[in-house]
C-alpha cells in the first residue's frame, strides 16, 4: 500500500512543524523571557512591579486576542472574568481563616469554574442569533458585575475591595535562601507569576495554531462557509470565548496574588476593559504576541504620565485650561483610540508581519 | 407564538405586582416606570434604527445622550439667568423654556451626530469591529469633553416651576416631570411611525432596513439617507438626555453610558432594527426595574439583566426582531 498524498491541510502543518525550531523569532522570544527573569536584579520595586504588570497585562490581552482576534467576535465582559479571578483568589485566602496553600489552589479553580460558567452561559443564550449580540450582552453583563461587586460589601468588601494575606513563600514576611542567594516573598511571587505567565502563553499559542484554532479563525473569516462545511460555529465560538475567559480569571488570580489588594475598579471595571481594548488594537489583533507591545507601551505612558504633567505645570503655571486638560489623559487615550484604528487598523505586530510577508520572508514573530 | 402574544404576556406580568404592593402605590410606581420606560425608548429607537439601517453598532449614542443633557441644561440656566424663565410662574415663559432647551438638545447632537457619521463612522461602514471600537473612541472623547467643557461634578439643572411638583388625583401622586416624558415620549412613537408607514423617506428607509444594496440600485443616494437617520437618531438620544436630566434634576458627565447599557438591554429585547420592539422592550424594562426597586430595592438591576435572558431564551432574535 503506497502512503496516499498529503492533504494540503496536512503538508502546511507539517511544514510549520518544520519550521518550528528554525523560527528566527524563537531567540527572540527567548531573550524576552530572560530579559523579564532579569528585571529583579534591578533595585527597584517600582521596575519590578512595572516589569510584572506588563507580563500580566500581556498575557491578557493575549487571552482577549483569541477570543476577538483569532475567532472574530467582540466581548466586553474579558474585564469582568479577569475581575472573577482576582475575587475568587482574594476571598478563598482572607475568608477561611489563616490562608494556606489549599486556600490559594481552592481560590483559583473556583474563578476558573465560575468563569467557565459564566462564560459558557453568555455565550449560549447571546451567540445564538448574531456575533453582535455578544458585544452588547457582555458590556451589560461586565456592568452588573460591577454593580455586585460594590453592592454585596458583606462578601466583596465593596469599593473598600479586599486585601488578602498570602500564604507560606508567597507571605510578605518570608525570608529564606535560594542557592545561597537571599529571597523574599516578593520575589518567589514575581517569578511564580511569571512563570505562570509563560506557560499560559505557551498554552494559548497551543490552542490557535491547533487544529481546534484554525477552525476558529476559519469562522472568523467567513462563517457562511465555515457553516456550510459542516462546523457547528456557534459551539466553536463558545468554546474559544470560554476558554478566553478561563485564561483571563487564572490571571486574574496572578494579579490578586501579586498586588495584594482587589477593589472593584482595578479589578473590574470598564477602564480595565478599555486598556486591554487599547493595548490589543496598539498590539495589533490577531497576532497573540502584540499584546506585549500594546502593554508595554501603555503601562509605561501611564507611570511616566505624572511626571509629565509635573513637566506641564512648570511649562504653563496657572494656566486652568492647561490643567484640565492635563486631567483628562482619557481624552488623549480616546483620541489615539480612533487614530489607531483609522491609520494603523492592523497594529505594530500586525504591520511588521505584513511587511516581512511582502519580503517573502518566512518570519512569524 | 403571534405577533401579538408578547404583548398579552406583558399585560399579565404587569398586573401581578398588584398581589404585593397596594393600588395606590402601584400606580404612582407604574407613571415612574412608564417614564422612565419612553426615556429608553427615546435612546433605543434611535439605536434601534440605525442598527437596522445601517448595521452599525453605535456606542456613541450614550455620549449623545450626555451632550443632548448638557446642551439643554447649559440653554435653560442661561434662559433663568438672564429672564428668570424658570423660576417665573408664568406658564408661557416655563413651556418656552422647555421647548428652547428640547431644541438646543437636538441641535448640539444633530450637528454632532452627522460629524460622528461622516468622520468616525463612514470610513469603517462593513466592518463590524472596528465600528465598535472607534464609536467606543468616539465616547470616550465626547464624554471627555464634557468634563472639560463643563467641569467633571454633578450639576443640578434648573426645573420650571410649571413642571415641579406633582398632581393629586383622588389620592394618588402623580408627578409632572414623569407625564411630561410619557407624552413627549408617545408623541415621538407616533411621529416615527407616521413617518416611517406613511412617507416616501419612511418607505426608503424601511426598504434601506430589509436591503440597502436594492434601494442603492433602484438610484436613492442611501448614504444621504444614513446620515439622516444618524442624525434623527442622535436628536432622539439628545432630547432623552435633557429630558433624564429634568427627571433626576442633574446632569452628569456619565449619565450616557449608564443610559447606554439599559438601551442595549431594551434593543436586544426588542429585536433590532424593530421601532415597535424597542418600545415594548423599554415599557418592560422600565416598569420592572420600578416594581422590583420597591418591592426588593438591591435586586432592580439585576431584574432588568433577568428579563433580558428570559427573553432571548424564548426568542433569540428578541420580541419583534426578525433573525438576521
Amino acid at each position: 500500500m503506497t502512503p496516499s498524498p498529503a492533504s494540503p491541510v496536512r503538508s502546511a502543518r507539517l511544514e510549520e512543524r518544520r519550521r518550528r525550531w528554525r523560527d528566527p523569532t524563537l531567540a527572540l522570544r527567548l531573550a524576552l523571557v530572560a530579559a523579564f527573569a532579569m528585571v529583579p536584579l534591578v533595585p527597584s520595586f517600582q521596575a519590578m512591579d512595572l516589569a510584572l504588570k506588563i507580563a500580566l497585562f500581556a498575557t491578557l490581552v493575549a487571552s482577549y486576542d483569541v477570543v476577538i482576534g483569532y475567532t472574530g467576535i467582540v466581548s466586553f465582559g474579558h474585564a469582568m472574568f479577569f475581575g472573577f479571578g482576582a475575587y475568587a483568589v482574594a476571598l478563598a485566602l482572607g475568608r477561611f481563616g489563616a490562608p494556606d496553600y489549599g486556600h490559594l489552589a481552592l481560590g483559583f479553580a473556583a474563578g476558573i469554574l465560575v468563569s467557565a460558567a459564566v462564560a459558557v452561559a453568555i455565550g449560549t443564550f447571546s451567540l445564538r442569533v448574531k456575533a453582535l449580540f455578544f458585544a452588547m450582552i457582555t458590556l451589560a453583563f461586565a456592568e452588573f458585575a460591577l454593580i455586585l461587586a460594590v453592592q454585596w460589601s458583606q462578601v466583596t468588601g465593596g469599593e473598600d475591595g479586599l486585601s488578602p494575606t498570602l500564604p507560606g513563600v508567597f507571605a510578605v514576611t518570608y525570608a529564606g535562601r535560594v542557592l545561597g542567594v537571599a529571597v523574599t516573598g516578593r520575589l518567589v511571587t514575581y517569578y511564580a507569576v511569571l512563570a505562570a505567565c509563560v506557560a499560559l502563553f505557551l498554552v494559548m499559542r497551543r490552542f490557535v495554531q491547533s487544529p481546534l484554532g484554525r477552525t476558529l479563525q476559519a469562522i472568523r473569516d467567513n462563517e457562511l462557509r465555515a457553516e456550510a462545511l459542516g462546523f457547528r460555529t456557534f459551539v466553536f465560538q463558545i468554546l474559544a470565548s470560554s476558554f478566553g475567559s478561563v485564561v483571563a480569571s487564572v490571571l486574574g488570580g496572578c494579579y490578586a496574588l501579586w498586588v495584594r489588594y482587589v477593589n472593584p475598579e482595578s479589578t473590574l471595571g470598564i477602564p480595565i476593559m478599555l486598556d486591554v481594548l487599547l493595548m490589543v488594537i496598539i498590539g495589533g489583533i490577531g497576532t497573540l504576541y502584540g499584546g506585549i507591545i500594546g502593554a508595554a507601551f501603555l503601562l509605561t505612558a501611564r507611570t511616566l504620565l505624572p511626571d509629565l504633567r509635573g513637566l506641564g505645570a512648570a511649562l504653563f503655571p496657572g494656566s486652568e485650561i492647561f490643567q484640565r486638560l492635563a486631567d483628562r489623559w482619557l481624552l488623549y487615550f480616546g483620541v489615539l483610540f480612533i487614530l489607531v484604528v483609522f491609520f494603523f487598523p492592523k497594529g505594530v505586530l500586525g504591520t511588521v508581519r505584513e511587511r516581512l510577508a511582502r519580503r517573502g520572508a518566512p518570519g512569524e514573530v | 407564538m403571534s405577533r401579538r402574544a408578547p404583548l398579552l404576556v406583558t399585560l399579565v406580568a404587569f398586573l401581578l405586582p398588584l398581589l404585593w404592593i397596594e393600588p395606590r402605590t402601584y400606580l404612582t410606581l407604574t407613571v415612574a416606570g412608564l417614564a422612565m420606560g419612553m426615556l429608553i425608548f427615546l435612546v433605543a429607537s434611535g439605536l434601534t434604527l440605525i442598527f437596522g439601517l445601517m448595521d452599525v453598532l453605535n456606542f456613541a449614542h450614550g455620549a449623545l445622550f450626555s451632550w443632548g443633557a448638557y446642551a439643554g441644561f447649559t440653554a435653560a440656566v442661561l434662559l433663568n439667568q438672564r429672564w428668570g424663565w424658570a423660576a417665573a410662574p408664568s406658564v408661557a415663559a416655563n413651556v418656552s423654556l422647555l421647548v428652547i432647551a428640547l431644541a438646543a438638545a437636538a441641535a448640539v447632537t444633530v450637528g454632532l451626530g452627522i460629524l460622528v457619521e461622516r468622520v468616525i463612522v463612514r470610513p469603517v461602514y462593513g466592518q463590524h469591529l472596528f465600528q465598535i471600537l472607534i464609536t467606543l473612541g468616539a465616547t470616550i472623547v465626547l464624554e471627555e469633553l464634557i468634563r472639560i467643557v463643563w467641569g467633571p461634578n454633578d450639576q443640578v439643572v434648573p426645573v420650571p416651576a410649571t413642571f415641579q411638583g406633582s398632581w393629586d388625583i383622588a389620592d394618588i401622586v402623580v408627578l409632572k416631570i414623569p407625564v411630561l416624558a410619557i407624552v413627549l415620549g408617545a408623541a415621538v412613537y407616533a411621529g416615527m411611525l407616521g413617518l416611517l408607514n406613511r412617507t416616501r423617506v419612511g418607505l426608503i428607509v424601511r426598504a434601506g432596513v430589509e436591503n440597502n444594496e436594492m434601494v442603492q440600485v433602484m438610484g436613492h443616494n442611501i448614504y444621504r439617507y444614513f446620515t439622516g437617520v444618524f442624525a434623527a437618531g442622535s436628536a432622539l438620544a439628545g432630547a432623552g438626555g435633557l429630558m433624564w436630566a429634568l427627571f433626576s434634576q442633574s446632569v452628569r458627565p456619565a449619565m450616557g453610558g449608564e443610559q447606554l447599557i439599559f438601551a442595549f438591554i431594551v434593543v436586544i429585547i426588542g429585536g433590532l432594527g424593530s421601532v415597535t420592539g424597542s418600545l415594548v422592550g423599554a415599557l418592560l424594562v422600565g416598569l420592572s426595574y420600578n416594581y422590583v426597586a420597591f418591592l426588593v430595592p438591591k435586586a432592580a438591576i439585576g431584574v432588568t439583566m433577568g428579563l433580558m435572558v428570559l427573553i432571548l431564551l424564548f426568542r433569540p432574535a428578541g420580541l419583534y426582531g426578525a433573525a438576521r
